[in-house]
């Protein structure tokens, strides 16, 4: 729709428009795809079905340094409705110069939560001393191939280890960026008895279980006394292999929860939600709102004569900012979501190469529709402001 | 030159300018401040934690455990030195255990088992070895099912010898998944006295000087390897945010460049008048490119430093107040010299590039073209 029914405005300055909304729009598009980026990919560190629950240290300040009884993850896995239950030790330790993080776990209880492809070598068991397999992303980052060794340096402890790679894994998740061992391998770089984890993670049948019977089950095994020896059950295939004693517990100190909430619980702490992301980029958005002002402002001066010329033929101020609103609505809109295009592309590119990562994981991008239609309203609604304050401000000239 | 930028800069159009390009580097400068304060205070962390006091002595070009060889000239040499708590060689081998039932490829550690044990804290269920005798780690006993007084082969490359099971041991280290023999057994079966793998040792107090005065006593073909990484893996995890940091700025850069046209090309038109006049009066092409191109440094530089004032100003702001309003959070953003002179020259080298295609035109028009 034209109010005025010709092209006076020029190509040219208005692809120069176009180009600046567009830059600011990729920058936005950047600036909150990246934050949001590293938020999601932080809740999906443990995984993201609804039917994946942790069981974690209520006063560990991260997600790595909690200390649960492992005992905890054979109790557990008696309950009806529990797939699995996998208890894990995550640590941060330096191989070949690189901080990475190593995932001690039972290494058929893991497969059931997380289904891993073996690319090249072969698959873990628990009985495997002194191996370890390692993710696709990072094998190729350390250039490490099956039978090659490595020596793991402790981050937190006096520790050092010596691994042979068993196999490279493929598993779509931020465990193609760790390094997998058995479970006790993990306790000592951990430098905790065998009889602690940083988490149990588990699988569940929601239709049969839920995190809060889970809980109670906890409470329950925390009051009941310890066995006598002569009364202990058949020890676990777990216990055969790892000296796992029962350790006392407080469950008030135990929390449940399903794993995204879990580590949303971290970010929530420290005032990282979704929506606090999405504001800070909206202001770094609005900073930069000083360009296309400036953007707009230029076009209106650079169609100064044609302007002028269709006032003194009879064209209403009033007229001519609706159809200059209405001309750059489009141009805005495309602008903003090309931009929008341009920064998505731009950054699963960097994704496929690998980068950026944030403790030492790949941050995953994912397009945002609420992010499009936020980058798309700021532009437009800027552009729109800028239009009508610039030919005021003409006019009054 | 003077009068003439006296004229460009009397535009009502500068100020806005300048403000356009320091809300940019403003952006900029206050995350960079604040990602500065995240990882100084994360490194002050890490020192807290301190390094350790355990280090590893390994052949240089070694990238395992197993494949390093050090003289043993060198334990001599470390003994003269009572900088030591103690001192460990280990020699470290892959081989085959043979047990009743099972063949199992282990981990074998060569070592003074009184002192290994000892440094270890192991609890040991049987005595330390000697001799002819091993100690199992307690994993490895359950995996392969044995029990003191157990007799096991093992088989490395052609030879063949076998000890008895003296203990089992429990260190919660990876010895837990090894077999430890003295060090006479393991020289037995690599049939070599004059290497070991690695030698471990502690030092008693003052770390980097201690480590200092031992690695020049040390040849060139050994290295030493401090056994906690602490620092190491903030320093890297920091790296990685400063890298995601920089590539952020990328656009930043790009928006600059932007504006820097923009701002270029509202002068000409808002200046054609003074531009004609100019070129009137007979000054030359090169002569209006340069006065454009000075002007728009200018704008950037004087909105360069604005930029990174409000932005470090700012961020302390909104940290001050988030500090009033939850006791706990405490940021004192800075920005490094090396980060400030960057963002300047990166700024104004994004600003002399966008300005650049404007400036050309504008002196590519002819007097008739300009508007008066």
């Amino acid at each position: 729709m034209k109010i005025i029914g010709f092209n006076y405005l020029q190509k040219q300055h208005f692809l120069t428009l176009t180009i600046i909304l567009l830059l600011a729009s990729t920058f936005f598009s950047i600036t909150a795809l990246g934050f949001l980026g590293i938020y999601k990919s932080f809740n999906a560190y443990l995984g993201e079905e609804e039917n994946i629950i942790a069981i974690y240290d209520k006063k560990s300040r991260t997600p790595f340094t909690g200390l649960v009884p492992t005992y905890l993850a054979q109790r557990i896995s008696s309950i009806d409705g529990v797939l699995s239950s996998s208890p894990e030790v995550v640590i941060p330790c330096i191989v070949k110069g690189k901080s990475i993080f190593l995932r001690g776990v039972v290494p058929n209880e893991l497969y059931q939560l997380n289904p891993l492809i073996i690319l090249d070598g072969e698959t873990l068991q628990l009985n495997d001393t002194n191996s370890a397999l390692v993710g696709k992303r990072l094998a190729k980052d350390l250039n490490l191939v099956p039978s090659d060794k490595i020596i793991v340096l402790g981050a937190l402890s006096e520790q050092y280890i010596e691994l042979e790679i068993k196999g490279i894994y493929e598993s779509n998740t931020a465990l193609d960026d760790e390094v997998i061992a058995p479970l006790y391998v993990g306790q000592w770089l951990r430098r905790t008895d065998y009889g602690h984890v940083t988490l149990i993670r588990v699988k569940i049948d929601r239709s049969k279980v839920n995190p809060s019977q889970i809980y109670e089950t906890l409470v329950q095994e925390a009051e009941t006394p310890a066995p006598s020896p002569s009364n202990e059950t058949k020890p676990s295939p777990i216990q055969q292999m790892i000296p796992v004693s029962r350790a006392t517990f407080n469950p008030e100190n135990l929390g449940v929860k399903e794993t995204q909430e879990f580590m949303k619980t971290f970010l929530d702490r420290y005032g990282m939600t979704r929506e606090t992301l999405l504001i800070l980029s909206a202001a770094v958005f609005i900073f930069a709102t000083a360009t296309i002002f400036a953007s707009s402002h230029t076009l209106i001066r650079q169609h100064k004569p044609e302007i002028t010329v269709l006032r003194s033929l009879g064209a209403s101020a009033k007229t001519l900012k609706l159809d200059l609103v209405i001309k750059t609505i489009p141009l805005s809109v495309v602008a903003s979501l090309v931009g929008m295009l341009i920064a998505t592309v731009a950054l699963l590119i960097l994704q496929e190469v690998g980068q950026p990562q944030v403790l030492s994981h790949r941050v995953q991008f994912q397009p945002d529709l609420l992010l499009l239609a936020l980058n798309t309203i700021l532009v437009t609604l800027i552009v729109v402001l800028a239009i009508i304050h610039s030919t005021k401000r003409l006019d009054k000239d | 030159m003077f009068l003439p930028l006296k004229a460009l800069f009397r535009k009502g159009g500068t100020a806005p300018s300048i403000l356009a390009i320091a809300l940019l580097v403003a952006i900029l400068a206050s995350i960079t401040s604040v990602v500065n304060h995240v990882n100084s205070q994360t490194q002050t962390l890490s020192k807290l934690r301190g390094t350790g006091e355990t280090f590893l002595l390994m052949s240089n070009n070694s990238t395992s455990l197993t494949n390093s060889k050090v003289s043993t000239e060198l334990i001599q040499i470390l003994n003269e030195n009572d900088a030591f708590k103690y001192i460990l060689p280990q020699k470290i081998f892959t081989a085959t255990m043979i047990t009743i039932s099972n063949n199992y490829t282990v981990q074998v550690t060569g070592v003074n088992t009184t002192t290994f044990f000892q440094v270890r804290h192991a609890y040991v269920n049987g005595s330390f070895a000697d001799g002819m005798q091993a100690n199992v780690g307690e994993i490895l006993a359950r995996i392969a099912s044995i029990h003191n007084t157990d007799k096991i082969g093992i088989a490395y490359e052609d030879k063949t010898i076998t000890v008895e099971v003296a203990g089992i041991i429990q260190t919660r280290t990876q010895s837990d998944s090894e077999l430890i023999v003295p060090m006479n057994v393991a020289n037995l079966l690599t049939e070599d006295n004059s290497k070991v793998s690695i030698i471990e040792f502690a030092i008693k107090a003052n770390g980097n000087e201690e480590i200092r005065h031992i690695n020049e006593l040390l040849p060139a073909d050994v290295k030493i390897v401090v056994t906690q990484q602490t620092q190491t893996f903030v320093q890297d995890l920091n790296n990685q945010t400063l890298y995601f940091l920089s590539l952020w700025s990328i656009p930043v850069y790009a928006v600059v460049t932007a504006t820097a046209y923009m701002i270029t090309a509202r002068l000409t038109i808002e200046s054609s008048y003074e531009l004609t006049m100019l070129k009137a009066l007979g000054a030359k092409r090169t002569q209006i490119f340069k006065l454009i191109l000075v002007v728009t440094f200018i704008i950037t530089s004087l909105g360069t430093i604005v930029g990174i004032a409000i932005g470090v100003a700012g961020a302390q702001i909104i940290s001050t107040t988030l500090q009033w309003a939850w006791k706990g959070i405490q940021i004192t953003p800075f920005l490094e010299i090396q980060q400030t002179t960057q963002i300047i020259l990166f700024a104004l080298t994004a600003s002399v590039l966008g300005c650049i295609y404007p400036a050309i035109k504008a002196t590519r028009k002819t007097y008739a073209e300009l508007q008066l």
